[in-house]
């Protein structure tokens, strides 16, 4: 999952895109307000984490010019700002949740996925489709009961697919979702990723739609 | 006497106790004039009726020798025996009234023949007028009790004071009805402050105050707009304060987390670097917050004359290895002693936090220049850097707590203009924000006033 962080403070910023790192995120970390609202703008993230107290433009700002530029992602407000009308006014503009610094990274990483997965409507941890669950917490998955090992960006290009269950993806676009800055992008990575994949699941987990791009269908329920 | 506690007791006392002195101070001359008056009267009526006497007793002597027998005359009236009369012919009693005694009411051989006087008949004290014949043969005497005088004094008296008494309580309850309309509006006031929640601030209004509690209400406002600034600024102060110890403590928290997961050896040394960077940066928001605290609380400024110079060389060159760490040219223009009054340990502080700016907001190989002056009136210090400066509103903002230039790229406390302007404060010293002119960046201005 690509998040997008914004946190002026060096350590504090540091540190929380190491630790996202290490639970399994693609971390893009920007230092100001408009480097922020620019990001967001122009790139897919799953998610993004915001301090308020930001140069340039404040939190608030780059929040409020986000939702009124009608970009959706699940906005996580990271701030040291406890009071009661802030956190208020903070959700009111647009943030779907708002954490209090200091955190427990497990538990950001915890508030990320819950706040990924309702975006996308689903109302469980594991995404399970076609016999095949994927538990985004544990960085896992299952197929018929059995566990199968897959490489990061093979369980990242995956969770990508499964989370958007019956669209198509565009080669860029799972690139999008699988490379954060500054990470070289083979020109043909994506189809050796998908190419793992079917070996490992099988062939019909993911469907190929010449010409767009590639998809996990939801099963259809027949009449 | 001590006048009552409340307002309306006191007001209360005071109008009946000066309406009750002022009828009292009437009442004396009244009395006095009434018993002069009455006096005038009964007397001029006692020297009447011996003038009658005299006449009467002269031409009856004249007429027949008495017959004698008859002394005593009819009493015809009911006051008849509150008066009294002595007829003496040739010495002897002629004639009296019945209860008149039958000594001379005055007695004779005192040189006492014609006019009033007051003695003691029996124990009752009578007004006495005498009067005597043409021939010097007749005397007569008239008296009265002086206490019927006082009857009289004293009926005419009660006639005036009744009124009066029955008049005191009535003006009592007007006068406390008047003053307890009178000071309604205390008492509204009363009730509103009673009534307001604690955190109320608001201005005070009350549309029936009186004008003589216009100044009392515009101070009570005047108080609770300073309070609401105060108590806005400590709200700021805490929010400030909770972000600024907040991200430390997040940082140091995440960075040890981040060690405590890493497998990768280089990364996690990296990871425990910052955590120990963190807490650097905690401890020194620690003693810049206790720095601050101290310095407010002023009075431990212990003031001694001491050479600005020398203490402004010292501490350069404490930090002057962390400008060459950058590649900073630091110079110093302080060879003049001047003197100032004040506290060593503040003063360097102070010289400290202004120099240590100038170095960590300057860019590497930014010039920083000290100067310490001495002009006629004052002593001047200056600390400027070839560093970015700041904007018109953050110079202005610079001393408020926890302010920042965001974006510096420096994990300051921001407190550090706090430090200076109050350790300025507690010197009587003057600090002034400009753009320097000989270098391109930021001037910081302290300014004494010299000793002679």
């Amino acid at each position: 999952m690509r998040i997008l962080l914004a946190e002026d403070d060096t350590l504090l910023g540091d540190g929380l895109r190491a630790g996202l790192r290490q639970l399994g995120f693609l971390v893009d970390w920007v230092r100001d307000g408009e480097a922020a609202e620019r990001e967001l703008r122009a790139q897919p993230y799953a998610a993004a984490v915001l301090d308020l107290g930001l140069p340039l433009k404040d939190g608030m700002e780059v929040l409020a010019a986000v939702r009124q530029a009608g970009i959706a992602l699940p906005v996580l407000v990271l701030t040291a700002r406890d009071a009661v009308p802030d956190r208020i006014r903070g959700l009111d503009v647009g943030a779907d949740d708002y954490v209090v610094k200091p955190v427990d990274l497990h538990e950001l990483a915890a508030r990320l996925r819950a706040l990924v997965r309702r975006a996308h409507g689903q109302p469980q941890e594991c995404l399970t489709l076609q016999g095949v669950t994927l538990d985004p917490a544990a960085r896992s998955v299952q197929q018929a009961g059995a566990a199968v090992a897959l490489s990061a960006r093979e369980f990242d290009l995956l969770h990508a697919l499964m989370l958007n269950g019956g669209r198509v993806l565009s080669r860029e676009q799972l690139e999008q979702h699988l490379y954060s800055w500054g990470q070289e992008v083979e020109s043909n990575a994506i189809e050796v990723h998908i190419h793992h994949l079917r070996r490992k699941l099988g062939a019909a987990l993911i469907q190929t739609v010449r010409g767009v791009g590639y998809t996990v269908l939801r099963e259809l329920s027949r009449p | 006497m001590t006048l009552p506690r409340s307002l309306q007791g006191r007001l209360l006392v005071l109008v009946l106790g000066t309406v009750t002195s002022v009828w009292l101070v009437i009442a004396v001359p009244t009395w006095f004039d009434a018993r002069h008056e009455l006096d005038e009267l009964l007397d001029g009526h006692l020297a009447q009726a011996a003038a009658l006497l005299v006449a009467q007793q002269t031409h009856e002597f004249e007429g027949d020798e008495h017959g004698g027998d008859d002394l005593d005359a009819p009493v015809l009236h009911r006051y008849a025996p509150k008066v009294a009369f002595q007829v003496f012919h040739e010495g002897r009693l002629a004639l009296r009234s019945a209860n008149a005694p039958a000594a001379p009411m005055v007695e004779l051989g005192r040189r006492f023949e014609t006019g009033f006087a007051t003695v003691q008949i029996d124990g009752v004290a009578w007004r006495v007028f005498a009067a005597r014949g043409a021939e010097r043969d007749v005397q007569v005497f008239v008296g009265e009790q002086t206490g019927s005088r006082a009857s009289i004094l004293w009926a005419v008296l009660r006639s005036t004071l009744w009124p009066m008494a029955v008049a005191l309580p009535l003006l009592a309850l007007a006068a406390w009805w008047a003053v307890r309309r009178g000071v309604a509006p205390l008492r509204s006031l009363g009730r509103t402050l009673a009534e307001r929640q604690p955190q109320a601030l608001a201005p005070v209004v009350l549309s029936d105050a009186p004008s003589e509690m216009a100044p009392m209400l515009a101070a009570l406002n005047g108080l609770f707009e300073r309070i609401a600034e105060l108590m806005a600024s400590e709200r700021r102060f805490t929010a400030d304060a909770a972000h600024e110890l907040r991200t430390p403590i997040a940082a140091i928290r995440t960075q040890a987390q981040v060690a405590l997961g890493e497998a990768d050896e280089a990364l996690r040394r990296h990871a425990l670097q910052a955590t120990l960077q963190g807490c650097d940066r905690a401890a020194r928001l620690v003693e810049q917050l206790l720095t601050l605290a101290r310095a407010e609380a002023g009075a431990t400024a212990a003031l001694a004359v001491l050479d600005l110079s020398a203490l402004v060389r010292q501490v350069v060159a404490e930090l002057a290895p962390q400008a060459l760490h950058k590649q900073q040219t630091i110079a110093v223009d302080a060879v003049q002693p001047c003197q100032v009054q004040g506290d060593a340990t503040l003063l360097a502080v102070l010289v400290r936090n202004l120099v240590d700016n100038a170095i960590r907001y300057s860019p590497p190989r930014a010039r920083v220049r000290v100067s310490v002056t001495r002009e006629t009136a004052h002593v001047l210090l200056r600390v400027e850097d070839s560093g970015p400066g700041m904007t018109e509103p953050d110079r202005q903002r610079i001393g408020e707590r926890f302010f920042r230039v965001l974006g510096s790229g420096q994990d300051g406390s921001g407190l550090g203009g706090s430090i200076v302007r109050r350790i300025a404060a507690v010197h009587q010293a003057s600090v002034r924000v400009l753009p320097s002119a000989d270098l391109g960046g930021l001037a910081v201005e302290v300014e004494w006033p010299a000793r002679s």
